[in-house]
């Protein structure tokens, strides 16, 4: 049978097809919906999933589960890993008994604001083998293969996607369930294997991963998948001294160039990233004398072809980042792609579109700056946070605010402009006391997101009090992982009421680091808001306000409706000061009319935070009663 | 069958249900399907946009000059097109233009529909120019735009209309009556329009 689905549900059908027991993950794009698309088949799966607080406990847990011979899955970003690295460093090194795949999506082209940081390293440097994904439907078909080689070698394996497969759905051909036989739970003491106590077991332990490399390798080489895909795969054209190596994503468009310009050439298709099929690269390299190697973001394989070149003593040309063929920048267009064959072909193929129409196209494009959504809690946050600011006597160019990862950032855009940085999950906080110590005397604000909050700002949090580092947190929450799609995380309010897991609070967290001035905000409530924060930046301790409102989105979907908000023309001086300090894609601007009336309108989009109503200097802006 | 569809607008337009519709017609007439989604900050007023290959084709995103169908939901945003529309093409224009907040006090910044249609022109599309607001208002679902413009592209790529209505069936089972109300309406006009 055959399914619409993109990269991502295809890898949650593989887990679902493969026996896993246990899936934990962080969200963040494009990883998500791995485990978005398992979540909503909970109950019949019968499984544990989990969104955990980041993506190093999902890894740890994840750990705990094959080593007590269990199938897991773990999901993350890219930037994911560099949060898990510290144990999932030394799992690697210990192995595992049941499957332990760790799926990590890397994002070329940025289609969520983050380093376009290349995981595939990781795979390297903790020894772990990686299998890199071409199609949909290795998407489904990798992850089984993943788990047997996981068990088969006793280690972690790395699955890894890119944005351009993880959020593209094809048809994808829905496989067997595998039939497991039951596992009772059970872990054997083994300190060599389990801890890290002296030289020799740790050393021995990297020569155990370093085996289960090679296993790997001999197991993935010859591998054809039940839908027939081969993991590596070579493919020589008589006559043709020219090829192309390459991995992951790019195979669409390379395929497709070949059919659409009927092109002669060898390829050999690279499925495990690492370790890389050195025998096979070299039965390659001995046929061609012209090679193209496409792989997105780092030249991690074109750097081990040109060592096996060099190893070969052959005389090949080695197209690719290093001679500045392709880019390390971005993800591979077909024509980024067809550009490259071009360079090894020596031949024009086919030019585009008239450059007179696109550059005319470019001069007329509409930018579309993003704001807060329609309602959004942290629109109010930042109008009183600079309200505050002025209000205290500052320019708003005086005062850094280090902003976090998440819908909060968006406080960096106009109209706001409140947030100086965004480095990584948590690091606001870290971050604003540095600004301290290196002698910034004008306060420091941090702002930081709910779930960020729990991944990574507690420990911050913390050192900020200990250091007596005066310096104010504005922990923006609305209750919810919102920028990813909603995901609960542990201060998320059930939306039945009804609930296997407990609420943990942010106020409560804070009291227990030691936080004294702790105040809790409406940001709808914007007078009072600003009256607080401005008490909290005037404390010469750590203090923390708590931005407490739901993300609209979200309470309009519990069907929560406040009153809207309309302008009384008669009133209305069409002066635009309440759209230009809110932003609010409820608001249209009516320029002058028949009447020569310029007036503003609030459509019937409007959520009815009635932060409107705190800007308008003519008191145009009403409450809606019955409808009127 | 071997076609590829390119969707173009704004957050809210419903740019990737028209994609969706589309991908799983295709994959109903047993063909292959590849569907790329571009949503990024959608929800917060940004652009969005799909594409939609059918048949035996392989990369996932529509290479230069090879769309056969672009629908342009917001007109600013049907310039970002012009590199992909096929010589000979057509593209499905909405007369629809949604000013971003710093360009509303100033519309004549926003570019004028006649170098919008000038533009496809010289790029040697076919045009259907079509009033997608007026007429799902007049079908009684001021919301069903993007229905409408199935219509249209339905009529266009001579899709068999008794499958698509199921789709519609299956995707948008509210207001089922005024959808299809909608989704006629277009397949009519760009029919109207051929002759």
């Amino acid at each position: 049978m055959k399914k619409l689905l993109t990269g991502n549900e295809a890898v949650a059908e593989g887990v679902i097809e493969s026996g896993v027991e246990v899936v934990c993950g962080y969200p963040g794009t494009p990883s998500t919906e791995v485990i978005l698309t398992l979540l909503s088949q909970k109950e019949e799966l019968g499984i544990h999933i989990e969104w955990s607080t980041n993506e190093k406990v999902a890894f740890e847990i994840a750990s705990g589960v094959a080593w007590a011979g269990k199938r897991a899955l773990v999901t993350m970003k890219m930037s994911g890993v560099n949060v898990a690295a510290d144990s999932l460093a030394s799992v690697a090194y210990s192995g595992c008994t049941g499957g332990l795949v760790v799926f990590v999506a890397d994002d070329p082209g940025v289609s969520a604001g983050m380093p376009e940081e290349d995981s595939r390293y990781y795979a390297k440097s903790m020894v772990v083998p990686m299998l890199d994904l071409a199609s949909q439907q290795e998407c489904l078909d990798y992850v089984k293969l993943a788990f047997e080689i996981s068990e088969k070698i006793g280690g972690p394996v790395f699955l890894r996607s890119t944005t351009d497969i993880s959020h593209v759905a094809s048809d994808v051909e829905i496989g067997k369930k595998l039939k497991l036989e039951k596992r009772e739970a059970h872990f054997e003491r083994d300190i060599a294997k389990y801890t890290k106590a002296g030289a020799a077991w740790c050393m021995a332990q990297h020569q155990d991963a370093l085996n289960r490399l090679a296993e790997a390798s001999k197991i993935s080489d010859s591998y054809v998948t039940e839908s027939g895909i081969k993991v590596n795969e070579t493919q020589f054209e008589d006559g043709s001294k020219l090829g192309v190596i390459y991995a992951g994503a790019v195979e669409g468009s390379f395929k497709e160039a070949l059919k659409k310009y009927n092109l002669k050439l060898s390829w050999l298709k690279i499925g495990m990233v690492h370790p890389l099929p050195e025998e096979r690269i070299k039965k390659f390299l001995e046929k061609v004398d012209r090679v193209l190697v496409l792989e997105e973001l780092d030249p991690l394989v074109e750097a081990e072809v040109m060592k096996i070149a060099y190893l070969l003593n052959k005389k090949v040309k080695i197209l690719g980042k290093f001679d500045k063929t392709l880019s390390l920048i971005g993800n591979y267009s077909f024509k980024k792609i067809k550009n490259a064959l071009e360079v090894l072909l020596k031949t024009k193929l086919e030019s585009g579109q008239d450059p007179k129409i696109l550059e005319r196209a470019k001069e007329l494009e509409v930018k579309r700056p993003t704001s807060f959504c329609i309602g959004c809690p942290h629109r109010g946050t930042y109008f009183a946070l600079n309200k505050a600011i002025k209000n205290l006597k500052y320019k708003k160019d005086e005062i850094i605010v280090t902003g976090d990862i998440g819908c909060t950032i968006l406080g960096m855009s106009k109209p706001f402009e409140s947030c100086w940085t965004e480095v990584a999950m948590g690091a606001s906080i870290g971050l604003a006391q540095g600004f301290k110590w290196a002698g910034i005397e004008k306060p420091v604000i941090a702002t930081i997101g709910d779930s960020t909050f729990f991944h990574a700002g507690i420990p911050p949090l913390i050192n900020a009090v200990y250091q007596k580092v005066p310096l104010t947190i504005i922990i923006l929450d609305n209750g919810w992982t919102a920028m990813t799609g909603f995901e609960e995380n542990p201060g998320t309010v059930n939306l039945n009421g009804v609930t296997n897991t407990k609420r943990v609070d942010i106020v409560e967290i804070c009291q227990g680091c030691g936080i004294e001035d702790i105040q809790i905000i409406d940001p709808y409530q914007s007078k009072k808001a600003t009256e607080n924060i401005i008490k909290a930046i005037e404390y010469p301790g750590v203090s923390v306000i708590v931005s407490r409102r739901e993300c609209a989105l979200q309470a309009k979907r519990k069907k929560i409706r406040l009153p809207q908000r309309k302008v009384n023309i008669d009133k209305c001086t069409g002066c635009r000061i309440c759209l230009s300090s809110l932003a609010c894609p409820a608001m249209v601007f009516h320029p002058k009319d028949a009447n020569n009336k310029a007036y503003m309108e609030i459509t019937s989009a409007c959520f009815g935070c009635g932060l409107c109503e705190f800007t308008c200097p003519f008191g145009a802006i009403e409450v809606i009663k019955d409808g009127k | 069958m071997e076609s590829n569809f390119y969707l173009i607008g704004v957050g809210g337009q419903g740019v990737i249900k028209l994609g969706q519709i589309i991908a799983d017609y295709g994959l109903k007439k047993g063909e292959k399907v590849k569907f790329f989604k571009e949503v990024g900050m959608a929800q917060r007023g940004g652009p969005v946009h799909c594409e939609v290959r059918i048949g035996n084709i392989f990369g996932s995103r529509i290479p230069p000059l090879s769309s056969d169908i672009i629908v342009v939901m917001e007109l600013s945003e049907g310039l970002k097109s012009l590199e992909f529309i096929k010589p000979g093409g057509t593209v499905i224009l909405n007369r629809k233009r949604i000013y971003p907040i710093d360009m509303m006090a100033h519309p004549e910044k926003y570019p004028q529909d006649g170098e919008i249609i000038r533009l496809f022109k010289e790029a040697k599309a076919k045009i259907i120019w079509i009033d997608a607001g007026r007429i799902a208002l007049e079908a009684g679902l001021p919301i069903a735009e993007n229905i409408v413009l199935l219509g249209a592209l339905s009529f266009i790529s001579s899709f068999d209309e008794e499958s698509v209505i199921n789709m519609l069936r299956k995707h948008i089972p509210r207001e089922l009556d005024k959808n299809i109300a909608a989704f006629r309406a277009g397949y009519e006009t760009a029919e109207g329009m051929d002759k």
